[in-house]
């Protein structure tokens, strides 16, 4: 293992920001920590990092323990939520900053930094302050003065927060397939599930100062173990009193569950495929995602979304739908499980 | 736009109140000083004791600024920058300063280094004398314009917060070179702000040097002090013109304040 935290704490006055944290991470992966602002991803990033220390608990970078190691000397690449850069220092000098500390002869900072501004495609930008880049260009450029000295390991801090939502799209692929590129070991932090889907090789999962789950994005997707992974992933939306639904009975132990937009199946009132076990509903609203219409839809006073494609029948709101919940998650204080309805597995037609 | 009844009104108000309470006092001052040709006046101002006095103005106000600039740099990267136990009491007590009397500024220092002070026989061995000497003088002005410097800083620094020196610091420069690439450029035209209101003050200064200075013509004298004493003495003539030399630096350093300012505002904006 590459990175390994053992048995993290640290605390700011009341507010226990890391919580017993573990986890280790390969070489050469890129990981996305993931969690609800106040979650404790950007702590666990600054003790990595050496910014912070921690209460207590031990940092392994390489096998080497780094606790005590001062934080320039960790060997690690450091990118600011809001960039950092060094305001009154042009792109060049911001890119070579550390490598004129560490006294590099110019002819060779010049090379590198040369090398990585084409890497970053900012060539022709190198005179430029920091306020005349865009805000796409600041992150680029943040993201190669972390790279110039070198380091084994990447950390960004919410790397695409402060970036308009068209340009982050674009970002977030370059991003991954440059540090794919580099091939360094990276870990970025993040309150977009999205963003964490798309970008990380494997997840981890912050709540309240503790891991919730690590794993790789379509396995918590497909398998949350805890009650908090599986609320936080997805569009999710809690259900009162499942057992009520139409082919689901109540599992001892299992108080709430949760359902996600492609568990919802809805369809025109003639076109319903199992009326035995769909419900009615009224479309609440219509709205436009882009590459997918979701619709909102009340049954009975349960607010449920579903996804339709484009293609699809199109309904209006006011209109009278056939509704089938085919999944659930139930959970517990310490558990989660999912769920089928047991009316379609008995009528033995339904199928993925 | 057009201006109705009301508006005009308190236009001029404003301006007749801005008249009465800055620009006239400023042109009695001056006419007041050449009322009796330019002769009166360059004798009034290149007199031995107004010379002298200059000389101690400009001493003390040296002094002040080096210490006081020193001090405001230190505190307010130690302020901004860092998170330490009695940070909350430090701001407080900078800010002390500010909210003491000068008159009561200067009793502490006679309190302290005067006959009756503790601290009496600790400088009367050492052969220093504080208390109606120059040291005194120094001391109090340091005393009252403690504040200006730091104050101007603090909160820029702790606008722009610890980003910048963090990601410098983590590519391994020292607190000499973070402060000097990073942090000095930032906070340059602040700073020299600071200076220049600090300067005013430490000029102007009457009140705390007053009570520790002895009021010792040509020795204790700074020229505020040397200015109230030629005004008791019915110089009048004398007085204005001593005071106008005051008043022309006072001038000079607002113009100064406003080219500085100016720059601020650029920089932020």
């Amino acid at each position: 293992m590459y990175v390994e935290l053992k048995n993290l704490n640290k605390r700011f006055g009341n507010y226990q920001a890391a919580d017993g944290v573990s986890f280790s991470i390969e070489k050469g992966k890129l990981v996305g920590l993931l969690g609800p602002s106040g979650s404790g991803k950007t702590t666990i990033l600054r003790m990595i990092s050496g910014l912070e220390q921690p209460d207590s608990g031990d940092i392994f970078i390489d096998g080497v323990r780094v606790n005590d190691l001062p934080a320039a000397k960790r060997g690690v690449g450091f990118v600011f939520q809001n960039y950092a850069l060094f305001r009154y220092m042009t792109v060049f000098d911001n890119i070579a900053f550390g490598l004129t500390v560490q006294k590099k002869d110019k002819a060779f900072i010049r090379a590198r930094v040369t090398e990585l501004i084409r890497l970053i495609g900012l060539e022709g930008l190198e005179k430029r302050r920091p306020h005349q880049l865009s805000g796409g260009q600041k992150q680029r450029v943040a993201f190669a003065r972390a790279l110039a000295p070198n380091p084994h390991l990447l950390l960004l801090d919410e790397p695409f927060a402060a970036i308009d939502a068209k340009v982050r799209k674009e970002l977030r692929s370059w991003l991954r397939e440059t540090i794919g590129k580099v091939g360094i070991t990276s870990v970025f932090v993040t309150h977009d599930q999205e963003e964490a889907v798309e970008v990380a090789d494997d997840i981890i999962i912050t709540n309240n100062g503790r891991i919730e789950q690590i794993g790789s994005p379509v396995d918590i997707y497909r398998n949350p173990k805890t009650p908090f992974a599986a609320q936080f992933i997805g569009t999710s939306i809690r259900i009162p009193e499942y057992w009520k639904l139409h082919g689901y009975e109540k599992t001892p132990g299992f108080e709430h569950a949760v359902v996600r937009p492609e568990f919802v199946l809805v369809s025109k009132i003639e076109k319903e495929q199992y009326p035995v076990t769909s419900k009615r509903g009224v479309i609440s609203g219509i709205f436009f995602r882009g590459n997918a219409m979701e619709l909102n839809i009340d049954v009975n006073g349960l607010h449920l979304t579903s996804n339709q494609s484009l293609d699809e029948a199109a309904f209006a709101v006011g209109e009278e739908v056939s509704v089938l919940i085919y999944r659930l998650y139930i959970y517990n204080e310490t558990e989660v499980r999912l769920v089928e309805n047991s009316s379609i597995k008995s009528d033995g037609t339904f199928f993925i | 736009m057009k201006r109705n009844g009301v508006q005009l009104i308190l236009i001029l108000l404003g301006a007749a109140f801005v008249f009465v309470m800055l620009i006239l006092p400023l042109i009695t001052v001056m006419t007041y000083a050449l009322r009796q040709g330019w002769e009166t006046f360059a004798e009034a101002i290149t007199d031995d004791y107004a010379v002298k006095a200059l000389k101690l103005t400009g001493f003390s106000t040296v002094i002040t600024l080096a210490v006081n600039t020193a001090f405001g740099v230190f505190a307010s990267w130690a302020i901004a920058k860092f998170a330490f136990r009695g940070k909350q009491v430090l701001t407080t007590l900078i800010d002390i300063p500010f909210s003491i009397s000068p008159i009561i500024a200067g009793l502490i220092f006679i309190l302290v280094f005067g006959r009756i002070g503790w601290a009496y026989p600790l400088t009367e061995s050492l052969g220093v004398k504080v208390v109606f000497a120059v040291p005194g003088i120094v001391l109090a002005t340091i005393f009252v314009t403690f504040p200006f410097i730091s104050r101007e800083l603090i909160p820029l620094m702790q606008a722009q917060g610890n980003e910048e020196e963090e990601a410098a610091a983590l590519m391994g420069a020292k607190g000499l070179k973070i402060y000097r690439r990073i942090t000095l450029p930032h906070i340059k035209w602040a700073l020299l702000y600071g200076v220049i209101l600090c300067t005013a003050r430490a000029m102007g200064e009457f009140g705390a040097v007053s009570v520790v200075s002895g009021h010792l013509r040509g020795k204790t004298n700074t020229l505020p002090l040397h200015v109230e004493i030629l005004f008791n003495e019915y110089k009048l003539t004398a007085a204005f013109a001593v005071s106008s030399i005051l008043v022309v630096t006072a001038i000079i350093i607002m113009i100064l304040r406003n080219i500085v300012e100016y720059k601020l505002k650029k920089e932020e904006g």
